[in-house]
């Protein structure tokens, strides 16, 4: 793999680092894995980038039973990778039989199991084709039979055991509100203290919360994910995957406080930082201010970004409120800024900065004005005697119109006073 | 002596103490016939009465004899006589036929839009207005009329000596008024303060009007809405949700009739100058219509208003040049005009650097410590303090009140020791 | 011209009419205005038409001289078109307003000096004049920080040179020869910060509400 090109996506300055297929792929086993190289080999703008994650995934393909996939992968690759990567019609024809026959075999004991009612087999029954449908890449099917268990189900494990499996469908079926429900399901089951079960189950409501655009609680859901999660959720998120999510959310929606306890003095989340360097030292960077260096981290960080199947669409979201938690707690403590200084800190020109600073105190976020003359940002002052007084006035009147016109829509109601319809008004 | 000759000696005769006078409004009640009748010979005899001394008596007389089409002479003779009743009249007398009252009133402004002098009706309608009026809380179906006189001649300032009065009373019994004279003297009152500028009444009137208690949706109501739309936009740059006591009909069936202004409205919120012209330009037809393409035209100063108003919010300065980019005028000198012009509104506050080309914003120099001030605080006081007390007055009424009171026992199930009636209830749920 | 200004000239005057001219005589402006309104309102209700005499452009700039331009529009507006035709004086008039309206300063004082106006209009004329002057001061001063000659010159009416000398002179505005820009001394204004024992009354009442 040519590991020199450049994605193009990334800002002058920061060279963005090539993302190494493999060893990201090694992070992952199962749909997940695969699911993660299509998405690398749609959304890369490098060919070579896009055959060796095409590649893998095609590898990855013939490990299992998905022959639908299979057929789909070698369309993408159309011969580029040479006759071993072709359409092997042989082993798609072995791979269905074999699955039909199976198909049927499970079926039928499944059909004896409900006729003799022995719940525990009839709940192993459903599994297995549970299991069957979803390496087939049914999943339809799979989450029909994996919700079908739930009925039964005689321990907490196996409540456990369902709905993980129907949350695992449920993620990569895109169906997040299946998984908030299924998490608090889990949730609610007792006795549940399997560090690892939990950890999955955080991660599972994490992810959920960030489709929803729900940073805040994403964050949360992340920082609080025991360490102890290691590799065993690979089928759906790696420790790395953690680290990033979280601390991306952490720092888009948490306040100074929050960020300090929460992220940094957690030594638990510390843990997976440590995966991630470059997270870890954008998140010291932002809280020591410096600026400069967090953001080039970012925007070192952005193209890799923009290729995880979970966080892509967040990326841009997360970023401006990133960029403009800086620019606020940038501003908060001075009394007057230097435009120019300001900017360098940004990496930016004073007139995008003025536009941006612009917006922010429009919403109220940051309280100051600009003197665009100068190029100095001011903090403002509320006189809190002028505000009381303006207030006054205002709420004054206010009472005075709603009570004037309760008092004459009072007289309106006791007199009956109601206009009748059917009779044409000029 | 014939009837007539007898009814007119019973008026004379029976117009002095308050028993007489009662006495005779019965009489008259049913003289309704008899007067009709003898319609041509009534000039003869309302001309032996005396419009003060014989006021009901005179009015029954002037009411039939304005019913009717009437030619050019008669319509002026009219007018004339009922102009000088209207001015002289005693209101304990005519208070006691509000209908036939208002009857002589309606014929008065009929006639004087007919002859296209409006202006003429407006000084006896006032006086009429006051005669019937127990206190000038009380709305009477004149006032639309009067309102509409003022309008169509162009006496917008004479009109507020009526419509600054708080209106609180409807009665129906004294002034014989229907709810379509209520939704008129609204709309009408809007009107007259959307030519007089005073944007706020206007609201607060066109509110009454789309608020009053109906059953069915009606064209004064939609009218009402369209202009409330676009002087809402006017004043405060958004129209404020619905009161929760809008009637039903209103609030499900007005949206769909006035789509036009609500997409204004939509677009007016994202404070682009360019989409509310093309906007106000795509819908023109509509506005022309209901004449209120005047308004509309009112929206789009607003909004280059607005606009600056929040860069004042931002900037300590600004060249006149990123001013004119940022609010979308054409060029320095135009954002010149606009923030001179607002300055001397009072509604910035800023000084213009013509030798650098910048605008520097200030903050409000009210400091709320002069005389003046300390004077508008007062009065503001004094209001709210005269409001207070007649909120106290009413509430002791409708906590009085039967049909409340057996309202209340039905309703709410009987706590032995909450025995409290929470009066202000009635006004937050109705 | 068609209107006579000369009260005995006019058989048909009406009588209301005597007592505007003593307010125009005497300056007293703040009531003209009313009183012309009322007086067309009376007139109007008596079923006959405004006498010859009426005094259309002082009606009109009786509004203007109170600073209420929008009620001299509706003047003008229900003024009869024949009326307007046969009127130069209440065209001249009407041209002020206009002006005003479109903040036009230069042509306000032209149309102001730009008409002979008759003996009945030029005290009203000459009051807005120095009103309007006066207003002008007050907004170049409290609106610019610097300003050009030739725009202040607009505002005020006065030549360039007029201008220059009646501004670094009386109000001590610097000049700077190079640009032609005047720096602006602004106007201190007094305003009253003393309160009276009434208020103490006042007062006393609000607290007897809040307690009662």
């Amino acid at each position: 793999m040519d590991g020199s090109e450049n994605h193009g996506r990334g800002p002058t300055g920061a060279t963005p680092e090539q993302i190494d297929v493999e060893s990201y792929a090694s992070l992952y086993s199962g749909h997940t894995k695969i699911a993660r190289l299509h998405f690398i080999a749609d959304h890369s703008n490098s060919r070579n980038l896009e055959l060796e994650a095409l590649r893998m995934a095609l590898d990855e393909i013939r490990k299992g039973e998905n022959t639908v996939l299979f057929k789909e992968c070698v369309e993408k690759i159309n011969g580029r990778l040479g006759p071993g990567y072709g359409l092997d019609q042989e082993w798609i024809d072995t791979v269905e039989r074999r699955a039909a026959q199976r198909q049927e075999k499970l079926e039928m004991e499944l059909n004896g199991y409900r006729t003799n009612l022995i719940k525990e087999s009839i709940r192993m029954g459903y599994n297995d084709l549970g299991d069957f449908h979803y390496a087939r890449g049914d999943l339809q099917q799979a989450f029909k039979c994996y919700v079908r268990t739930r009925d039964y189900c005689t321990t907490s494990k196996h409540i456990i055991a369902m709905c993980l499996n129907v949350i695992l469908v449920s993620i990569e079926l895109g169906h997040f509100v299946h998984v908030s429900n299924y998490v608090s399901k889990a949730d609610q089951t007792p006795d549940v203290q399997d560090p690892v079960v939990l950890a999955k189950l955080k991660c599972a409501a994490g992810l959920a919360h960030l489709e929803s655009k729900k940073y805040k609680l994403a964050a949360r859901k992340f920082v609080d994910t025991n360490f102890e999660l290691g590799s065993n959720y690979s089928d759906v998120i790696a420790p790395q995957d953690v680290a990033t999510y979280g601390g991306l959310c952490a720092l888009a929606s948490f306040d100074r406080a929050e960020l300090k306890s929460k992220v940094i003095d957690n030594i638990n989340f510390r843990n997976f930082l440590e995966l991630v360097p470059e997270v870890r030292e954008l998140i010291h960077d932002f809280y020591a201010s410096r600026y400069a260096s967090c953001l080039g981290y970012l925007q070192k960080l952005k193209p890799n970004l923009l290729l995880d199947i979970h966080l892509y669409d967040h990326v841009e979201t997360l970023y401006e409120q990133i960029r403009h938690k800086a620019l606020i707690q940038y501003t908060n403590p001075f009394i007057s800024v230097d435009l120019n200084t300001m900017a360098s800190a940004f990496k930016t020109s004073v007139t995008g900065l003025e536009k941006e600073l612009a917006a922010l105190i429009t919403e109220n976020q940051i309280q100051a004005r600009i003197d665009s003359h100068n190029k100095i940002l001011y903090a403002r002052h509320a006189d809190q005697r002028n505000t009381t007084f303006q207030r006054v006035l205002q709420t004054g009147s206010d009472f005075q119109r709603e009570t004037r016109a309760m008092l004459l829509r009072a007289n309106l109601m006791r007199q009956d006073f109601v206009m009748k319809g059917n009779r044409k008004q000029p | 002596m014939d009837a007539l000759d007898q009814l007119v000696a019973q008026v004379q005769a029976l117009s002095g103490s308050e028993q007489d006078v009662a006495h005779l409004s019965s009489l008259l009640k049913q003289a309704d016939e008899l007067l009709r009748t003898h319609a041509l010979r009534l000039p003869f005899s309302l001309s032996s009465l005396h419009p003060t001394k014989h006021s009901l008596g005179y009015l029954y007389l002037l009411e039939a004899q304005s019913s009717g089409t009437l030619t050019r002479e008669q319509s002026d003779s009219f007018l004339a006589l009922a102009s000088s009743f209207l001015t002289v009249c005693a209101p304990e007398q005519i208070r006691l036929a509000p209908d036939k009252f208002n009857s002589v009133c309606r014929r008065l402004r009929d006639q004087a839009m007919h002859l296209h002098e409006p202006m003429r009706a407006i000084l006896p309608l006032q006086c009429a207005i006051r005669k019937l009026q127990p206190s000038s809380e009380y709305l009477t179906a004149i006032h639309a009329d009067y309102l509409q006189m003022c309008l169509l001649s162009k006496c917008y300032k004479a009109s507020l000596s009526i419509l600054e009065d708080d209106i609180f009373e409807i009665d129906q019994k004294k002034t014989s008024l229907v709810p379509r004279d209520f939704l008129l003297y609204c709309y009408y009152g809007g009107m007259i303060y959307i030519g007089l500028k005073k944007f706020s009444k206007a609201l607060e009137f066109f509110q009454h009007a789309i608020t009053a208690p109906t059953t069915a949706l009606n064209a004064i109501t939609i009218a009402a809405f369209g202009k409330y739309v676009l002087v809402s936009l006017i004043q405060n740059g958004q129209v404020p949700p619905f009161p929760k006591y809008t009637p039903a009909v209103v609030l499900r069936n007005l949206k769909s009739c006035v789509q036009d202004y609500l997409d204004l409205a939509n677009l007016y919120a994202s404070r682009n100058i360019a989409e509310v012209k093309r906007c106000i330009t795509q819908h023109e037809e509509v506005f022309k219509n209901d004449n209120n393409l005047g308004l509309a035209k009112q929206v789009i100063a607003s909004l280059y208003k607005r606009n600056i108003q929040r860069l004042t919010q931002t900037y300590l300065t600004l060249s006149l040049q990123d001013i004119a980019n940022t609010v979308q005028l054409d060029d320095e000198k135009d954002a010149e005009l606009h923030i001179l012009q607002m300055i001397k509104d009072g509604d910035i506050f800023a000084a213009i650097n013509q030798k650098d080309g910048m605008v520097s914003f200030q903050e409000d120099p009210e400091q709320y410590n002069t005389c003046d001030m300390t004077q508008r605080l007062n009065n503001e006081i004094h209001h709210i303090v005269c409001l207070a007390k007649k909120l106290t007055w009413v509430d002791e009424q409708v906590s009085c009140d039967h049909a409340y009171l057996s309202k209340i026992g039905r309703d709410r199930p009987r706590y032995d020791e909450d025995f409290d009636l929470v009066p202000q209830k009635i006004y937050t749920n109705i | 011209m068609a209107i006579p200004v000369n009260g005995s000239a006019a058989g048909s005057s009406s009588p209301g009419l005597g007592a505007i001219r003593t307010a125009i005589r005497s300056l007293q402006f703040s009531q003209l205005a009313d009183l012309l309104d009322n007086l067309e309102l009376e007139i109007a209700a008596s079923g006959a038409s405004k006498p010859e005499d009426w005094p259309y452009a002082v009606h009109v700039l009786s509004h203007v001289v109170n600073h209420d331009l929008n009620s001299a529009r509706f003047v003008w507006k229900r003024t009869a078109q024949t009326i307007k035709e046969s009127s130069p004086e209440l065209v001249a008039a009407w041209k002020i307003v206009q002006n005003m309206w479109t903040h036009d300063h230069a042509g306000v004082y032209k149309a102001l000096k730009g008409f002979d106006w008759s003996e009945q209009v030029q005290p009203v004329a000459t009051a807005i004049s120095n009103d309007y002057s006066s207003c002008m001061l007050r907004l170049l001063s409290t609106a610019y920080s610097t300003v050009s000659v030739a725009d202040a010159s607009g505002f005020l009416g006065l030549s360039e040179n007029e201008t220059v000398t009646f501004l670094t002179q009386q109000h001590g505005w610097v000049l700077d020869p190079a640009s032609q820009m005047l720096t602006v001394r602004p106007m201190s204004s007094v305003v009253n910060k003393k309160a009276d024992s009434s208020q103490l009354q006042d007062l006393t009442e609000y607290v007897f509400h809040l307690e009662h």
